[in-house]
């Protein structure tokens, strides 16, 4: 189910008037996003799905608490979403796959509104920032924000101490902080 | 650095996730008390988050959206108060949820129960926690009351109608996300109350509310398999009565 960045806006609004329906369309429209997001840094199933259900909880609480002048619905849900997982994937218990993920994803020919909200030039320009880093600086900060590799993981990966990983990672940031001018 | 860069650096790291766990929990605490840090994930969420757009979407499975209204209900609904003016039956609303490994069957629980928990028996433990569970083999007879107070993470569980089986012990059981639904146990139920530190343990509190707690029969030192024993009883929590 497609949605527009307004209509998402409406359905949060109500959902925070306690519309169970709204509340369902709004999962209807957002869920695969989210979930592809969640799934893309835990990697298991079960594990995924339980954050997913308690990241929808979350929404569903935290409704009332959404300003559409400081972000767009999607971008607020996806936060929760990614900051839920991360949360998760950082306890000593969970247990990553030991997969490689893609380090550059194509994003889909069929580029969906929602996406849309998310896209456009700050997309644009936040890639072309990203090439005026190194390579592997900038894989390592792919694969921190979208893979939600940690530290530890980064410097296996790249085989290079933590420290190091810090280091690059602190640098690329400011780069990309200073490229994108705000 | 200047107190505004290392406030700046805290919050990318935080945004782009390599901070570890209590690096991650202190950041979520400070943020509610410091706007300046606040603002600062905000900004970095703001440039970094086009990003998502690349991620390929994932059909959740078909059932989940009902498991989120359940939570929601259980949140969202009291347990019905009994009638003032003395003790009665206190009836409240179980709700079935997933139990890996253990199916939900009579057990020997059954012929232990009796019928009665005194209102006031309920409020005293369920102060000052603010989210109770209650196992029970039917409508009309709790076996254990739980109560958790959601901020301490403190854990109390007492026997209520569950009567001691000589030579077994009942165990206490968390089956939630961070294991992935596999139960944890959380030690064996005396004769009096039980507390557990789940604080210690780790749990934080939103794992506590969609986690499903189970107690079952067990010999006396407990599960020899490390798992509990078919029949065990389970419950989640939901708000104690105001």
């Amino acid at each position: 189910m497609l949605a527009t960045a307004s209509e998402l806006v409406d359905l949060v609004a109500r959902t925070a008037r306690r519309d169970r329906t709204a509340f369902a369309a709004l999962y209807g429209a957002t869920s695969a996003k989210l979930f592809g997001i969640v799934h893309r840094i835990l990697q298991r199933r079960e594990v995924a799905e339980e954050v997913l259900q308690e990241v929808y909880v979350t929404i569903w609480e935290r409704a009332g608490d959404f300003d559409p002048a400081r972000a767009s619905p999607i971008t607020w849900m996806a936060t929760i979403a990614r900051n839920r997982a991360l949360d998760q994937a950082r306890r000593r218990s969970h247990v990553p796959l030991d997969e490689a993920p893609e380090a550059l994803q194509v994003a889909s020919e069929d580029k969906s509104p929602l996406d849309a909200a998310l896209v456009s030039d700050d997309y644009r320009r936040l890639l072309d920032c990203l090439e005026g880093l190194d390579a592997e600086r900038k894989q390592m900060v792919l694969l921190a924000y979208r893979d939600g590799l940690s530290r530890e993981a980064l410097a296996q990966r790249f085989a290079k101490p933590v420290a190091t990983v810090k280091t690059w990672l602190h640098r690329s940031l400011i780069q990309l902080r200073q490229c994108l001018g705000a | 650095m200047t107190e505004r860069e290392d406030i700046d650096a805290l919050a990318a790291e935080y945004v782009l996730g390599t901070l570890d766990a209590g690096e991650r929990a202190a950041v979520a605490a400070r943020m509610r008390r410091e706007p300046a840090l606040a603002t600062a994930i905000a900004g970095w969420e703001r440039r970094l988050s086009p990003l998502l757009t690349a991620i390929a979407p994932l059909q959740p499975p078909a059932g989940l959206l009902a498991r989120i209204e359940a939570a929601i209900d259980e949140r969202e609904r009291a347990p019905a108060s009994a009638s003032p003016g003395g003790p009665g039956v206190v009836e409240l609303q179980r709700r079935l949820s997933r139990w890996r490994g253990a199916a939900v069957a009579a057990s020997a629980l059954a012929a232990s129960l009796a019928l009665f928990v005194g209102y006031r028996e309920w409020r005293a433990l369920s102060e000052p926690a603010n989210f109770v569970g209650v196992f029970q083999k039917d409508d009309v007879s709790p076996a254990f009351l739980l109560a958790v107070d959601l901020k301490t993470r403190q854990l109390t569980i007492r026997r209520i109608s569950a009567e001691p089986q000589p030579g077994k012990a009942y165990q206490l059981w968390i089956a939630s996300a961070r294991t992935a639904g596999r139960p944890e146990s959380l030690g064996l139920i005396g004769d009096r109350e039980h507390k557990v530190d789940l604080a210690r343990r780790d749990f934080d509190p939103a794992i506590l509310q969609t986690a499903t707690f189970g107690v079952s029969l067990e010999p006396a030192g407990g599960s020899p398999t490390g798992q509990p024993s078919p029949g065990a009883l389970h419950t989640k929590l939901m708000p104690a009565l105001p």
